[in-house]
């Protein structure tokens, strides 16, 4: 019961780290033969989208965060493509945990919407919730802060 | 009630003619005895203290000072004694009333403790019947409070007795109910109205590292700290993540349109950051590396440039200006053969 509290580590890194994984996505999209036509802009957008989450998922630490992990795991489901991911111990318990730990109906409510937004948000208990939200919010500004350079810059003048 | 603490044994002295070395003996003998003696004679007072001021503890002390205090101060003006041997008395009686300070400070504190004791033994044992609860503590309190009359002790347990009825009632009602679990543990204070049991303190700990990291939330979330309560702040939370999502989604489709001109630019401030950072090479986070290659973004091994660090942060900016003589670096970059 008496547990001493780690200090809450939300370090994201600079926007460059951000910024080379976004362009790295970008020009491996260019690659791909159907991107360039002019149609299908749907297709597109859909695509540019995605690569930002995963570039952001993976400028942000890769497998050391919950969210990341469980975004690059769905993009990759979604590609079919088997993802192999370190296993941790730490998992378990988790689990196991969650059934114990997670009452109050009344916090659960809203807990429950951040859950459907920030990914692998199901597996988390809600002190957990409350980190990887935080790290969430801060990795995504800073992807936004890159995309909306990036737009600016390549405004026509 | 509180003069009959000098006893007329001391006036009586003072009158007679004795010498000062005597007189001095006759003290100390006093105290001695009034160290020995003193319970039977602090007890009575002290109980009534105790009893009078039976909820607080700190004004329990300060009311024995203030007490004691108004003996040694209330010899002052004495007219039965002359002056120089008043003045001896009162010194005498000082000094005894300093003594006598000393140690009901001490039976204060042990009874503090006893006290204290005594509620958390009552939150400990609630399940317990009254009878045992009551007994237990006379138990106790022979073992502690040691060198003590019979009567002192029948003072106290009638004075346990009031504290713990004080005490049940405190659990309850007052705020300052203490419980000591095992002596590992952390040292909780339950508030008012709340259960001390081992499911609602693990509840509250963890509502209060919610509450932490709500507060933390709150301020990386901007505008949140307007609004109040937990509800609020959540659904500030909720909006400010969804707002941010639907961003990127409105930024990517901007990227979208401006596919062309993007395909050059890519390109180009690849080539500017190549070109300018090329001396400052350094390692990027290992966790980046580690990342399991999908998507199309499977060129992490190959890229030579994946190390660079790009230390400028207007990189972005910067290339806008080279951006409009992309025709140009277009053809370079061509040549170059550039290959990530």
């Amino acid at each position: 019961m008496a547990s001493a509290d780690k200090p809450i580590n939300t370090d994201v890194p600079e926007k460059d780290v951000f910024t080379l994984h976004f362009l790295q996505s970008l020009s491996n999209l260019r690659r791909q033969n159907t991107f360039n036509s002019p149609e299908k802009t749907n297709d597109r957008v859909k695509k540019i989208k995605k690569a930002a989450y995963v570039s952001m998922a993976r400028a942000a630490g890769g497998t050391n965060r919950l969210w990341s992990r469980a975004l690059l795991r769905r993009a990759a489901k979604e590609n079919s493509k088997v993802v192999r991911f370190p296993r941790r111990k730490k998992r378990v318990t988790c689990l196991r945990r969650r059934r114990s730990n997670r009452r109050d109906p009344v916090e659960e409510e809203e807990a429950e919407r951040l859950r459907n937004l920030v990914p692998g948000g199901g597996g988390m208990e809600t002190s957990k919730l409350m980190e990887e939200t935080a790290h969430y919010i801060k990795c995504l500004s800073m992807q936004v802060k890159v995309m909306q350079c990036l737009v600016d810059g390549l405004a026509p003048k | 009630m509180l003069e009959g603490l000098v006893s007329p044994e001391n006036l009586s002295l003072s009158s007679m003619d004795m010498s000062v070395l005597e007189r001095l003996k006759w003290l100390r003998q006093q105290q001695q005895k009034q160290v020995v003696s003193q319970s039977s004679d602090n007890s009575p007072e002290l109980l009534q203290i105790l009893q009078f001021h039976e909820s607080n503890n700190d004004e329990l002390l300060q009311s024995t000072f203030s007490h004691f205090q108004m003996l040694g101060s209330g010899f002052g003006p004495n007219p039965n004694m002359g002056f120089g041997p008043s003045r001896e008395a009162m010194d005498g009686c000082i000094s005894r009333t300093s003594s006598l300070q000393m140690d009901p400070v001490d039976t204060m504190g042990v009874m503090l403790k006893n006290s204290e004791e005594n509620r958390t033994i009552s939150s400990k044992n609630k399940r317990k019947s009254e009878v045992k609860r009551r007994e237990e503590e006379k138990t106790e309190k022979k073992i502690k409070v040691a060198a003590e009359t019979e009567s002192n002790m029948k003072g106290k347990s009638s004075m346990s007795n009031n504290t713990e009825a004080s005490s049940d009632t405190s659990k309850e009602t007052s705020k300052g109910a203490s419980e000591i679990q095992k002596l590992d543990y952390i040292h909780v204070r339950s508030r008012r109205g709340q259960a001390t049991d081992r499911h609602s303190l693990a509840e509250r700990a963890r509502r209060e590292k919610i509450s932490k990291k709500m507060k933390y939330l709150q301020d990386i979330v901007p505008g949140c700290k307007k609004v109040t309560g937990q509800a609020g702040m959540l659904d500030e939370i909720i909006n400010y993540v969804q707002s941010l999502q639907t961003q990127v989604e409105f930024l990517s489709m901007k990227l979208a349109v401006l596919n062309s001109e993007l395909e050059l630019a890519v390109e180009d401030l690849y080539l500017h950051a190549y070109f300018t950072n090329l001396p400052v090479v350094n390692a990027s986070k290992p966790s980046i590396m580690v990342d399991v290659p999908l998507f199309p973004l499977d060129q992490q091994g190959s890229l030579d440039l994946s190390v660079i660090n790009l230390s400028q942060t207007t990189s972005i900016e910067a290339p806008s200006a080279s951006w409009e003589t992309q025709s140009r670096s277009l053809f370079n970059t061509s040549s170059l053969g550039f290959h990530y």
